[in-house]
């Protein structure tokens, strides 16, 4: 079998694999990122939410099981840039208590690190990918450096919404976007047009493509597209990891050999990955002597408010994320009355088109013929829309494992994962519903409605932590058992928070890839 | 350079859809593919029936869109080239079984209750028909889950109607591509 050899190689060219391959290569290793999907640049990008399924994920299928199943397909992305390619750049910051979910609340798991241990990589990302927003109006955002960019601007819908939470006595912020609302680094600014999720050609939003791989190609990495990882090696006596066997789609396999195997293929594929890569010396799978690995999934319960009003609403303007945030049920216990638990935050007038799972056709589902066609035509006017983030406690019942019968066409078992929502957190998003509808009548809607439980974002599978006896990795994402086997990206999510997590992966990817640097020789014995 | 790059991807590849006329690949957009008339590559002549009827149920006028070939045609193309809703709704590909599955469902359905395939009920049997199937209403429903099946079918609708730039447009909402689609299922 043919064999290349490199000091790092990276599996998948997301959002964390670019960031750590961009750090390394800067440090003078020779890096190698293997991308299962297309080829893709910025060029390749189409303004349609049709064409915009092709990003989403078309590799082996995931087998969805559980009373809420995660969305994998929706919530995952193929080719480079993987899922942030269509992903929505709304960054907020974890918070302090985020991270000591257990200790405070006998509740969820704990962080082996504390908000200050990221707080200095928050405040590098943010330079780096250029974030937009207010941190002085933001007032629940944790101690930090005050975002480099301007925020976004309020167009008709927020500033209709943001009369509900202001006569409900509610804050609110402009919204932390990745996203250039002014010319920033070489990146033209935001043209405000809602085609975030499918993409964005002129690399006003903080996408893999735009800001980390550059960097990376700049320092000397090397990206191969159609490159599906099917197993990781390891030595004979399985304490280190020696690589990854890879095969394309005309089924060539090879492998690829490096001192550090990053694993950074998404909260389903990398725990699938570890688990199908079982050895004698490692029978549960490799990284997986707590039995840990593919536990723990996460993934946020969407609060979905809709609206029509009489006004204008323009909601076709703006971005895709929203306008304006608000945390004031950031506090865990905020609806413990109802037996809620956890933290959320409103994202507020996001941009919507008219057809798409988060446009405005689904959002009335009950409509069909003219009776649609008139829906339709009132709602292009005055609709308006927000949605609650909601933490999703870890529960180790939802899961990834490998299913028993089936197989993709390279003979790795697919992932069977299972979800179902703890009902403290099934609660909290009962609680936002309620919440959000009033503000909606706060804000004058005519008519206000509700959304089903959508799933947005997948968390936890590979979760780190200070005790090798229940968690995969370290706090730098390497693993307890293989220590120059780093994971990274949200799969290392001990918690899910109540805000996006695509921050807090560049933040944790940066981490991990200076103290990569920093100990170089350690990780790699 | 951009900019005929640009021209050249939406004049070629993602310009638009290909199809299969008098025995030749065609490139052209489902409305084009529907006045010409093209070989179906998924759906048989009752299945396509069926399906044309109840697209004019869910939203009328997007037969005359294309619904009907431009479903039949991603159903019949590569998984990452595809671009119907269903690929993120949880159903594991391939789909067609899906939407034969349902259509069968639908017509057999419609001859319990009215002794005639869907396509041929009056439009008041065939909206109290579908009204039934999004409410799983409907007796010894033999297919995918209804009410799914109908929420698959109307956002399909939605797309073919609503999701191209003439759609939008038509809505009064401004389309603001940075870069344009090739007028898929529209112009």
């Amino acid at each position: 079998m043919a064999k290349e050899k490199v000091d790092v190689v990276i599996v998948g060219s997301g959002a964390a694999g670019s960031n750590i391959a961009a750090r390394l290569a800067a440090g003078g290793k020779a890096v190698k990122i293997l991308e299962a999907g297309p080829d893709r640049t910025n060029d390749h990008l189409v303004s349609s939410g049709l064409w915009a399924r092709r990003l989403k994920w078309s590799g082996a299928p995931v087998l969805e099981e559980g009373a809420n199943p995660v969305g994998h397909v929706f919530n995952a992305g193929q080719g480079t840039g993987g899922s942030a390619m269509h992903h929505y750049a709304v960054w907020p910051r974890f918070h302090p208590q985020d991270f000591r979910c257990r200790s405070e609340h006998d509740r969820g798991l704990d962080w082996p690190i504390s908000y200050e241990d990221l707080a200095p990589f928050y405040d590098l990302v943010q330079t780096e990918s250029g974030i937009a927003g207010d941190a002085e109006r933001e007032v629940w955002r944790p101690p930090g450096e005050p975002y480099p960019l301007p925020p976004v601007p309020l167009f008709p819908q927020g500033q209709i919404l943001e009369r509900g939470f202001d006569a409900r006595g509610m804050k609110t912020a402009p919204l932390p976007l990745a996203v250039t609302s002014v010319a920033y680094q070489g990146r033209d600014p935001c043209i405000w047009d809602g085609w975030c999720d499918s993409g964005c050609p002129i690399g006003a939003l903080a996408n893999p493509v735009t800001v980390d791989l550059p960097k990376a190609f700049a320092a000397g990495a090397v990206l191969e597209t159609d490159a599906t990882v099917t197993r990781i090696l390891t030595d004979a006596v399985g304490e280190r990891a020696t690589g990854v066997e890879v095969v394309n789609s005309a089924g060539e396999r090879r492998e690829v050999l490096a001192d550090i195997v990053v694993l950074a293929a998404f909260s389903i594929q990398n725990p699938r990955l570890l688990l199908a890569s079982a050895t004698a010396q490692h029978p549960r799978g490799l990284a997986n002597s707590s039995g840990r690995v593919g536990q723990y999934i996460m993934t946020h319960s969407a609060g979905l408010i809709y609206g029509l009003f009489k006004e204008p609403t323009q909601s076709f303007m703006g971005a895709f994320g929203g306008q304006l945030v608000n945390q004031d049920g950031y506090e865990k216990t905020t609806h413990s009355d109802s037996g809620a638990f956890g933290s959320y935050q409103w994202m507020i007038a996001q941009a919507v088109k008219p057809n798409d799972l988060l446009g405005i056709g689904p959002t009335r589902a009950d409509l069909f013929g003219n009776d649609l066609h008139s829906f339709m035509k009132r709602a292009a006017r005055g609709f308006a829309t927000m949605t609650a983030v909601v933490e999703d406690l870890p529960v180790a019942d939802n899961k990834v494992v490998l299913s028993d019968d089936q197989r993709d066409a390279n003979g790795v078992p697919l992932a069977r994962v299972t979800h179902t929502t703890d009902p403290q957190s099934k609660s909290l998003w009962d609680a936002t519903l309620v919440e959000g509808q009033a503000i909606f009548k706060a804000a004058g809607a005519d008519e206000v409605w509700t959304g089903p439980q959508g799933a947005m974002h997948i968390m936890g599978g590979t979760i780190m932590g200070a005790d090798p006896a229940t968690s995969v990795t370290n706090s730098y994402g390497q693993c307890h058992d293989l220590p120059n086997l780093v994971i990274a990206g949200p799969g290392l999510f001990p918690t899910s928070a109540g805000v996006n997590p695509t921050y807090t992966v560049h933040a944790l990817a940066a981490r991990s890839a200076d103290h990569l640097l920093d100990n170089w020789g350690s990780a790699v014995v | 350079m951009l900019q005929n790059r640009r021209r050249f991807i939406r004049d070629s590849s993602l310009g638009v859809l290909t199809f299969y006329l008098a025995g030749c690949e065609v490139e052209m957009t489902a409305e084009q593919a529907h006045r010409a008339g093209v070989t179906r590559q998924v759906f048989n002549e009752a299945e396509a029936e069926a399906l044309g009827a109840l697209a004019e149920v869910l939203l009328p006028g997007s037969i005359d869109l294309g619904l009907v070939e431009y479903v039949d045609q991603q159903l019949g193309a590569p998984l990452d080239q595809q671009m119907l809703m269903i690929k993120y709704l949880g159903v594991n590909p391939p789909f067609a079984p899906f939407y034969q599955g349902g259509l069968a469902a639908l017509d057999q359905a419609a001859t319990a209750a009215h002794g005639d395939r869907f396509a041929q009920l009056d439009s008041a049997q065939q909206t109290a028909l579908v009204a039934a199937v999004a409410q799983g209403q409907v007796e010894n429903w033999s297919g995918p889950p209804a009410p799914f099946f109908y929420f698959v079918l109307r956002n399909d609708a939605v797309d073919v109607t609503y999701g191209t730039k003439a759609g939008i447009e038509g809505l009064g909402i401004p389309y603001m591509a940075h870069i344009e689609p090739p007028s898929p299922w529209g112009q």
